[in-house]
């Protein structure tokens, strides 16, 4: 393993130090040009030459630039995820803040350089880069949580986000100590070899905490308790980049850490993880049924969602991951286009949360209603819809491994879900919705929400193409 | 023999400064008892051959951080804070919970192996500054770099936040 | 053969279009729908005339979704089964969609309804035309969710929009069943594929057990029987069959298509698509028959009290749909497909009548505020008795050749058979005396109608009375393909159709046809009896109902409160389960809690006061000890573990 970086390990860091430099220049930017558009558009041309760079860059399975991070396809399937999945948030922020005045420009710079952070934990493989990709991340959510100073609402989010992740910070430094006093290495892979059946107390327990600050990231029971606080608080693009791009960061750099062990082995861990799923999804779904609050409900429906995701972490075989990759695309499409919705649905005053807000929406704007519609039946599994396809796979790969309790408690749970996805599509399509004016949606917001339906249906009703994508792609990641 | 008790030393202050921290009323005294705090941990370091951090530790936590809590507890009625109750009706739980921790860590200790050499690794003296040093900027050197983008994004949180509200 | 991809395909193009402009287009919007519904019907009937000639299409389209060696195609299937059911379902759809014009006419949710209509039909079809069953459950959820929207159609009306979500949360527990059923499926075979699934039954790749609640089962008892948990929920049988009354409450074309001749057959039909599966196994198939019979006699008894005219239908739709299943346990598959296609011309006749009936009266559905109408809508009067004839099984109406076939079939299969056979004649005497008690109480005797009302009192437009009469004919007409061996020796022609599927239909021995016969001239002698004695009660002296009530209160009342089954299972279900968990839920787990779903209190409160005041409490500091107390747990967990 070679320490020193040479001119091909620059090459495969290439789409980071484009996410940097794009924030260099979105920064000088903002100093010469302060202009809503203008901003808005370096900062998509910054994520799309981040993507595009994706193409040229070198990726193989030992792909190692030091020991920090390893770019090989699995690592690349994840950015190219995060960098559009970045691109449609700004899309819906343009929309977003242009009703809303004030300086809009810095946020953009956080966006960038949030998806930096999630784009080191996608490609990490040590704690160093684990732990600074994660904080990069939190401390350009807390910033973006409460960019709406003048809504009480938001600083509260920012600040309850700002202290608790710094505890879960806490917990995740103390694990990786722990584990490396028995290890001697913050190697992913060989504190890997070492866990399992073999590896000692010390191991195991820096290993749950790593858990419990993971876990507060991916907002799993027990550890979710700032979601709904957090989901309402934020402004709506900011909520839609916490629902997709943090999460799913973490959940690929989940996958890289954990993956690697058998965790199947040691049993506890397993037991861990099952107990997580578990409670995430009942708890998830039971009380998101309870919610008036369309941002508190999907904020719930968050948690069981990555309650679901975990059983591809529990299943064994090489399945696991394409069924994580599939579902975490689908999953990003549909948050986005459901807090797209929302975000464009969204006044100066306020953010559209309220069920009334959606009242008689279909009538108002029928376009927008089907696009809801469908976002919302994604979520809820429904055939036709790309999470049809990403829970069946998920399924697949649980029956795969003989998970029967996990998926019994999936396919409960997506019959819970359901409700309270429908009680929305009810109020959207009921007859006595406030007239209201309709304002114009701007021409990004429905760029992006046609862009994000298309995806919809196309993973929906023929996703063979990129199934066997993320089948060629994950092969050679392992 | 002599390294045992200066280990004495230190450990025994730091768990009954950390104790007092916590209980003093006075916010000032807490804030001082960290300080102690600090020092005595920074002499851990120096015990372990770990002039460096010891440095750091000084320097960043006694220094910086130590100074910045104090500005904010100045800011602080201290009268007032002397006189509000401290314990709510959740200190069971609380308690429960801090018994419930000490005895995990008791667990723990009790059932795992340390490896002896754990604290010779860096055993030449003044050896520390110069390894880190190398390791920092070869080994380490993309996540030195990721570390001065925390620092970037911590500056414009902190301006975006803190800047006046634009008049339209 | 790509072309029958449009069959479904049609009606989704009308849904688009209805859907999407049907802001602009208003009433015109009808005729999108109906031009691809009528337009899948005709391609519909030239699949027909293809399989009739030989062919049997199964296809793939595509393929949709490939894990590893694990693929599933969408891909379209029309052999005998499914050409009978497409023939049934673009049959009815076309006509309630025509119907429908003169029904919803100046309804503000016109366009929408139409939409959903046709979207509906668009599932359905998939749900016949699949050729394994994961493209077979999109269209079995497809028709549940449209049930859910139709039904709470008219949200504005509470009751609607509860009976929405009663159907919705029972069809969960039988989906739930399915969903197992096709994992369990996808575990053993390998494989979603109709053809390959059915194929590898038999083979030594099915001889898995499962050991369940401390007994050995075999997987494909174990498939089947999940199979059918899902087939009660959908086709409305005990214990699930507590949504179809309530669903009357969307209007009346959606009872009609969905609640009675199409959606709630969709169970029957998954059956006799899993013959092979279900024939494998007698617990399995006893199951099925005995759920029917029960299911048949338990739902004619409380349709006997029942005011509200809709009602009495749909319990009588779920006392026919047991004879269905019964047909079906007993292993006549072509008895119970038969019933099932005549049933659904004159129940969809009935149905629709009695909207007439509605329509005329101004939306009044309680039968004791009518009464001689007969004279005033002679032609719903009319089409409404030939239903009924139709429904009580007198030759030569459809349901006597097709309720005859499966009664024969259980008396002959076996001991259980006999049992199931007297259940199912009891039921029949019930459903013919059900069946004209409402006839008497609506058309004949004194009129009770309001005096308002009485003024309004019309015969429905011809866009309405033409589908009601196209729908009679059939009502008449459809049972004579089916002409039973007894009868006419080989002129079974709808068994002979379905032959190459369900061999075993041609089991008549010719020595047992005098047996048959008989048994035949018995069971419409039954059925006359019950209408006698309908007319001796409600015509001739109509103060024996309720003599009989008041000798018999106890009964009686049980009978009208439906057996209480909707309060037993609120109590257990409901106030015992949901509310205890969310209690409990409530106390740990969300402090923002606002109850209004649960308790039904549609209003959304207001939290500014709550948000104002959550902002000084300090909940950070729960959280986080919430997060510390999480990891003490998770902890302590592992050295338990270790």
């Amino acid at each position: 393993m070679n320490t020193a970086i040479s001119i091909s390990g620059l090459k495969a860091l290439l789409p980071f130090l484009i996410m940097t430099a794009a924030a260099m220049v979105v920064m000088l930017g903002i100093a010469f040009r302060r202009d809503h558009r203008f901003t808005v558009l370096l900062t998509l041309a910054g994520l799309a030459l981040g993507g595009g760079s994706l193409v040229f860059t070198p990726f193989a399975p030992d792909r190692y630039v030091t020991t920090l991070v390893l770019v090989d396809a699995f690592a690349g399937y994840y950015l190219a995820l995060l960098f559009a999945a970045a691109f449609a948030v700004v899309c819906l922020s343009y929309s977003y803040l242009e009703i809303q005045g004030g300086h809009r420009e810095e946020y953009y710079l956080l966006v960038l350089l949030a998806v930096l952070g999630a784009a080191v934990l996608a490609a990490a493989t040590h704690f160093a880069s684990f732990f600074l990709g994660i904080e990069i991340l939190s401390v350009s959510l807390y910033g973006l949580t409460a960019y709406q100073r003048h809504r009480d609402q938001s600083v509260e989010a920012g600040v309850k986000y700002l202290i608790l992740a710094a505890v879960s910070s806490a917990f995740i430094l103390f694990g990786m100590a722990l584990v490396y006093a028995e290890v001697g290495s913050m190697e992913f892979a060989r504190i890997a070899i070492r866990a399992g059946a073999a590896g000692g107390a010390l191991l195991g327990t820096g290993l749950v905490l790593i858990i419990v600050g993971l876990g507060f990231k991916l907002a799993v029971v027990p550890f979710h308790l700032w979601t709904p606080d957090v989901y309402e608080g934020a402004p709506a693009p900011v909520t839609a980049f916490i629902a997709t791009v943090s999460k799913g960061a973490v959940f690929a750099l989940v996958l890289r850490f954990f993956g690697n062990m058998d965790i199947r082995v040691g049993g506890a861990l397993f037991l861990i993880f099952t107990i997580i799923a578990v409670a995430s999804m009942f708890f998830g779904n039971l009380l998101a049924l309870m919610q008036q609050n369309v941002k508190r409900v999907l904020a719930y429906s968050s948690i069981s969602h990555i309650g679901y995701l975990l059983v591809t972490l529990l299943a064994a075989g090489p399945l696991r991951l394409n069924a994580s990759a599939f579902y975490l695309a689908a999953y990003f499409v549909t948050t986005l286009g459901v807090f797209g919705v929302v975000t464009v649905l969204s006044t100066r005053d306020r953010d559209a949360d309220k069920l009334d807000d959606y009242r008689g929406l279909a009538w108002r704007r029928p376009w927008l209603a089907g696009v809801f519609t469908a976002m919302l039946l994604s979520l809820a599994g429904i055939p036709l819809t790309a999470g049809f396809i990403a829970k069946f796979y998920l399924v697949a790969a649980g029956i795969g491994s003989a998970l029967w309790l996990l998926v019994i408690v999936l396919i409960v749970n997506s019959a819970i879900g359901l409700f309270y996805y429908l009680r929305i599509i009810g109020a959207v399509y009921s007859m006595d919705g406030p007239p209201g004016p309709s304002m114009p949606i701007s021409l990004s917001g429905s760029a992006a929400l046609g862009g994000l339906t298309l995806a919809l249906l196309w993973l929906g009703i023929y996703p063979g193409p990129f199934l066997a994508l993320i089948g060629s792609l994950m092969q050679t990641a392992h | 023999m002599i390294h045992q008790i200066i280990f004495l030393y230190f450990a025994t202050v730091i768990l009954v400064s950390a104790l007092l921290m916590i209980t003093r009323r006075n916010p000032i005294h807490s804030v001082l008892f960290m300080l102690l705090l600090f020092f005595h941990i920074a002499g851990l370091f120096v015990l372990l051959n770990a002039e460096f951090l010891a440095a750091v530790q000084l320097i960043v936590y006694a220094g910086a951080i130590l100074i910045l809590y104090l500005f904010v507890v100045m800011l602080l009625n201290v009268d007032q804070e002397r006189q509000s109750v401290r314990a709510n009706r959740f200190w069971p739980w609380v308690a429960a919970f801090g018994v419930l921790i000490a005895g995990e860590i008791l667990l723990l200790i009790s059932r795992s192996t340390f490896p002896g050499d754990a604290g010779k690794t860096m055993a030449t003296p003044g050896a520390g500054v110069m390894e880190l040093g190398q390791a920092l900027y070869t080994q380490y050197l993309v996540p030195f770099e990721i570390a001065s983008v925390i620092l970037l994004v911590g500056l414009i949180g902190a301006v975006m936040l803190a800047k006046k509200a634009v008049k339209e | 053969m790509l072309k029958y991809a449009l069959i479904p395909l049609l009606p989704f193009a009308g849904f688009l279009i209805a859907g999407l402009f049907g802001k602009y287009l208003k009433e015109k919007a009808a005729w999108f729908p109906i031009a691809g519904v009528v337009g899948a019907f005709l391609l519909s009937f030239s699949a027909f005339l293809d399989v009739l000639g030989g062919t049997v299409i199964d296809e793939n389209l595509y393929s949709w979704i490939s894990i590893g060696s694990f693929s599933v195609n969408v891909g379209i299937q029309i052999d005998q089964l499914t050409a009978v059911m497409l023939m049934v379902v673009t049959t009815l759809s076309s006509l309630i969609h025509i119907y429908s014009v003169g029904y919803m006419h100046g309804d503000k949710g016109y366009p929408r309804f139409f939409a959903y209509l046709a979207l509906f039909t668009f599932f359905m079809l998939v749900l016949v035309m699949a050729n394994n069953f994961l493209v077979m459950f999109v269209g079995w959820e497809g028709v549940g969710l449209c049930s859910y929207l139709l039904i709470g159609f008219w949200y504005e009306k509470k009751s609607a929009s509860d009976a929405g979500v009663k159907a919705f949360v029972v069809n969960r527990v039988g989906d739930f069943g399915f969903v197992l059923a096709v994992l369990l499926i996808i575990a053993t075979f390998g494989t979603l594929d109709f053809t390959e699934v059915f194929a590898a039954v038999n083979t030594p790749v099915a001889d898995v057990t499962y050991s369940l609640f401390g007994g050995e089962i075999a997987v494909v008892t174990l498939i089947a029987l999940l199979l059918f948990l899902g087939a009660t929920g959908k086709s409305a049988q005990l214990p699930l069959y507590v949504w179809l009354p309530d669903a009357m409450e969307g209007p009346t074309p959606v009872s009609a298509l969905i609640h009675a001749a199409t959606m709630v057959t969709a169970g029957v039909f998954m059956v006799a698509r899993c013959a092979p599966i279900f024939s494998l196994s007698e617990v399995a198939m006893n199951t099925v028959a005995i759920v029917g019979a029960l299911t048949a006699v338990f739902a004619a008894t409380i349709g006997l009290v029942q005011n509200d005219i809709k009602r009495v239908i749909a319990y009588s739709t779920i006392s026919q749909l047991g004879y269905m299943f019964l047909g079906l346990g007993v292993g006549a598959f072509s008895a119970g497909i038969f019933h099932l296609t005549t049933h659904a011309f004159f129940k969809g006749l009935l149905f629709l009548a009695s909207g007439s009936v509605i329509h005329a009266l101004s939306g009044e559905q309680d039968m004791r505020k009518m009464g001689a109408l007969k004279s005033k809508i002679k032609i719903t009067h009319a089409v409404f008795f030939i239903g009924s004839l139709a429904l009580a099984g007198i030759f030569p109406f459809a349901g006597f050749f097709s309720k005859d076939e499966i009664l024969w079939s259980a008396y002959n299969s076996s001991d259980l058979g006999r049992v199931l056979w007297v259940l199912g004649v009891a039921g029949a005497f019930m459903t013919a005396f059900y069946s004209f008690r409402l006839i008497y109480l609506t058309f004949w005797g004194k009129s009770r109608v309001d005096h308002e009302v009485a003024h309004h009192v019309h015969e429905s437009p011809k866009v309405m009375t033409v589908p009601l009469m196209i729908l009679a004919f059939f009502s008449i007409t459809i049972g004579l393909i089916g002409m039973p061996g007894a009868l006419i020796p080989h002129a079974n022609w709808f068994g002979n159709f379905l032959a190459p599927l369900f061999p075993h239909a041609e089991h008549a021995a010719a020595e047992s046809h005098g047996l048959e016969r008989m048994l035949m001239v018995f069971s419409v002698l039954v059925a006359l009896a019950g209408i006698r004695m309908a007319y001796s009660f409600y015509v001739k002296s109509t103060a024996i109902p309720g003599k009989i009530v008041e000798k018999f209160q106890g009964t009686y009342n049980l009978l009208l409160n439906k057996y209480k089954v909707d309060e037993i299972y609120n109590y257990i279900f409901v106030d015992g389960l949901v509310h205890k968990l969310a209690k409990v839920l409530h106390s740990i787990g969300d402090v923002k809690i606002i109850d209004g779903f649960i308790n039904g209190l549609a209003a959304a409160i207001g939290n500014t006061s709550v948000q104002g005041k959550k902002f000084q409490t300090g909940y950070v500091q729960q959280y986080a000890f919430a997060m510390g107390a999480g990891m003490v747990v998770l902890v302590g967990l592992y050295y338990v573990l270790k």
